[in-house]
């Protein structure tokens, strides 16, 4: 089975983004940067499918800054086995739809039986470039997707269609999908892994392919939301803090103020 | 301007959050009610082939649908379908001539952006973003009948999982009762459920307590979670990580409950308890039920 994750690069998820004095950006001077966590996600999805059968190959590609590089390679060092980047001028400025074209280029080249996106990236936290890739390849979609296996039958090493667990309100929903499919991952069956060491040497000798966004004929500009304005989220804090020890009289206190003062009880 | 609120049932009743934005479209003028039928299950393709053939008949400006689960991918896939504008997520959202003032955080929930969709575009909305007037009148909906024959996939079965719980969904509960790490074991839910029942809650956790397998991963709140802005969110043996924050500062009320007096969490809470929630736990849901039992 041929897999190709999309990996976004994004703030850290320990980092506190602050919005930048023009009061429409984030400040980029204090950012660390990693694979966006619902990507890790999916690399780690990925990468459970190459520990059931070797014969799996995982591919992972990254459109954004030269910077992104450097995920790519944490990628790599986690187990996959090549990495691709989609770069050069405009590529930053792309959004969304955009994106999508990209990303359903380089797939229309790699072949893959599946494409594995996360949820949604930790940036603009928008959730559209799964579903949108989805649409510009013509390819069904299965979002919140938890687990996915080769379904059963066939000749070995063959894909006879793909079985995806979808997570839904009480459980999961399976479904098969006959041909090439789009999953975006809401959690891998394990946590991500941590690179070895092998794998990051490895992955340091690994070359990674740049392809220049220009020349992946996305043509026209596309619609995207434009940031009018950021700012921190709401202040909170200053809130009582009860240590009376008594579990009796505080749980009454609580009770009361929840009551009377927040109106919640 | 030509409104569209896409709706969505749970069993036979429209959810909450469909009705809010019914409700909010019906403000904004021109609306039509709809929701795709003929559909055993929700799936992308069948639902957005049938909506975006109406669209091109309708031509509405703006469409507004639940950002729950299936609303946020019905969401995505029309506007990429349509080439529309998408922003997801919305907490607020106004029209300003040609485009949607929409209101919404990124990064993680530590940036609240206000951002320009130029019409037509559409927008998922958050539960609870907007407030159902109270009396408000059931919408008047109207079926748009999807193809199965324009589906590729097949469904296969439904696999439960063993401690779902049947509440309301967690997206959408006015009161949520989360716990964490502290509370050691997957046997102290029968103790967190008992408050949750007396409060009608749903239940939420740590990242920590889903990836030890104590609660299903569909409970997790934080930023590889859900979201939630209930009215209250109680704490119990929850650090308060950042991830964790992520997914329930927008909460009206924060109570946390903590053995820790230095732990973060008390740091976004309006009420923090410092105790071992052993013993806190069961006197307060004692005083809950009276409480009440009085109103
Ligand atoms: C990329 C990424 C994404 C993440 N996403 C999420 C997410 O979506 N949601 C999330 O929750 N986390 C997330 N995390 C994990 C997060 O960083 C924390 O590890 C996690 O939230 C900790 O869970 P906890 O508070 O239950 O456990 P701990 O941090 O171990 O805290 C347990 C708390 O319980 C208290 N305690 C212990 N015993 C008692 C007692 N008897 N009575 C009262 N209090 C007690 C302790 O003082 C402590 O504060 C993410 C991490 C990463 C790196
Ligand atoms: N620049 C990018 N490079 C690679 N993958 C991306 C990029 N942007 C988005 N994606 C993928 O699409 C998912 C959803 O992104 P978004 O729609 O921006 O929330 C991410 O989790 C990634 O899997």
């Amino acid at each position: 089975m041929k897999i190709l994750v999309c990996a976004k690069q994004t703030p850290d998820s320990t980092v506190r983004v602050k919005v930048a004095p023009d009061g429409r950006s984030v400040d980029a001077a204090q950012i660390t940067w990693a694979v966006s966590p619902y990507d890790e996600y999916a690399v780690e999805m990925a990468l459970e499918r190459k520990d059931a059968d070797a014969s799996t190959t995982v591919a992972v590609v990254s459109l954004g800054a030269a910077r992104a590089k450097d995920s790519l390679r944490q990628a790599l060092a986690m187990g996959c086995d090549e990495a691709i980047l989609v770069s050069g001028p405009g590529a930053e400025a792309l959004e969304g739809l955009g994106v999508a074209k990209a990303l359903a280029a380089v797939a229309q080249e790699a072949k893959p039986d599946v494409v594995l996106c996360g949820r949604q990236a930790s940036d603009d936290d928008q959730g559209l470039v799964g579903a949108a890739l989805a649409e510009a390849l013509g390819w069904p979609h299965v979002a919140t997707v938890t687990k996915f296996a080769p379904a059963d039958g066939g000749p070995a090493g063959s894909v006879n269609g793909i079985d995806v667990w979808k997570e839904v309100e009480g459980g999961h929903e399976v479904w098969r999908a006959p041909g090439p499919v789009v999953l975006t991952v809401q959690k891998s069956e394990k946590e991500p892994r941590y690179p070895s060491l092998p794998g990051i040497m490895k992955a340091k000798k690994k070359e990674i392919p740049e392809k220049d966004v220009a020349s992946l004929g996305i043509g026209a500009s596309l619609p995207k939301p434009e940031i009018v304005k950021m700012e921190p989220p709401a202040a909170r804090g200053g809130g009582k803090i009860m240590k009376d020890g008594d579990a009796k009289r505080t749980a009454q206190e609580l009770a009361r103020l929840l009551r009377e003062e927040a109106k919640v009880l | 301007m030509k409104t569209w609120v896409v709706v969505e049932r749970k069993g036979s009743e429209l959810r909450r959050v469909s009705r809010e934005i019914a409700a909010k479209a019906a403000q904004l003028g021109d609306a039509t009610v709809l929701e795709v039928t003929g559909l055993e299950r929700y799936s992308p393709l069948p639902a957005v082939a049938a909506l975006a053939a109406r669209a091109k008949q309708d031509q509405p400006s703006l469409v507004l649908i639940g950002a729950t689960p299936s609303g946020r991918d019905l969401g995505a896939s029309l506007a990429a379908r349509l080439g529309w504008t998408y922003a997801s997520e919305a907490t607020d959202v106004a029209v300003d001539g040609d485009a949607a003032l929409v209101s919404r955080m990124m990064y993680a929930g530590k940036v609240r952006a206000t951002v320009q969709a130029k019409l037509p575009a559409v927008v998922s909305v958050r539960p609870g973003a907007f407030t159902l007037p109270g009396g408000a009148a059931e919408p008047t909906v109207e079926p748009v009948a999807a193809d199965a024959s324009a589906e590729k996939l097949a469904f296969q079965r439904f696999e439960p999982t063993a401690a779902a719980s049947g509440r309301v969904p967690l997206t959408e509960a006015s009161v949520v009762v989360s716990g964490g790490r502290g509370l050691r074991g997957p046997e102290s839910w029968k103790m967190v459920e008992e408050l949750a029942d007396v409060l009608g809650a749903a239940l939420g956790a740590s990242r920590a307590v889903t990836d030890a397998g104590w609660r299903p991963n569909e409970e997790q709140v934080g930023q590889t979670g859900k979201t939630v802005a209930p009215d209250l969110y109680i704490a119990l043996g929850i650090s308060g990580a950042i991830q964790h924050l992520a997914g329930m500062t927008s909460s009206k009320v924060i109570v946390a409950v903590n053995k820790d007096p230095d732990a973060d969490i008390f740091k976004v809470a309006d009420y923090g308890v410092v105790a071992d929630v052993f013993e806190f736990l069961p006197a307060f849901t004692d005083e809950v039920k009276k409480a009440k039992a009085a109103s």
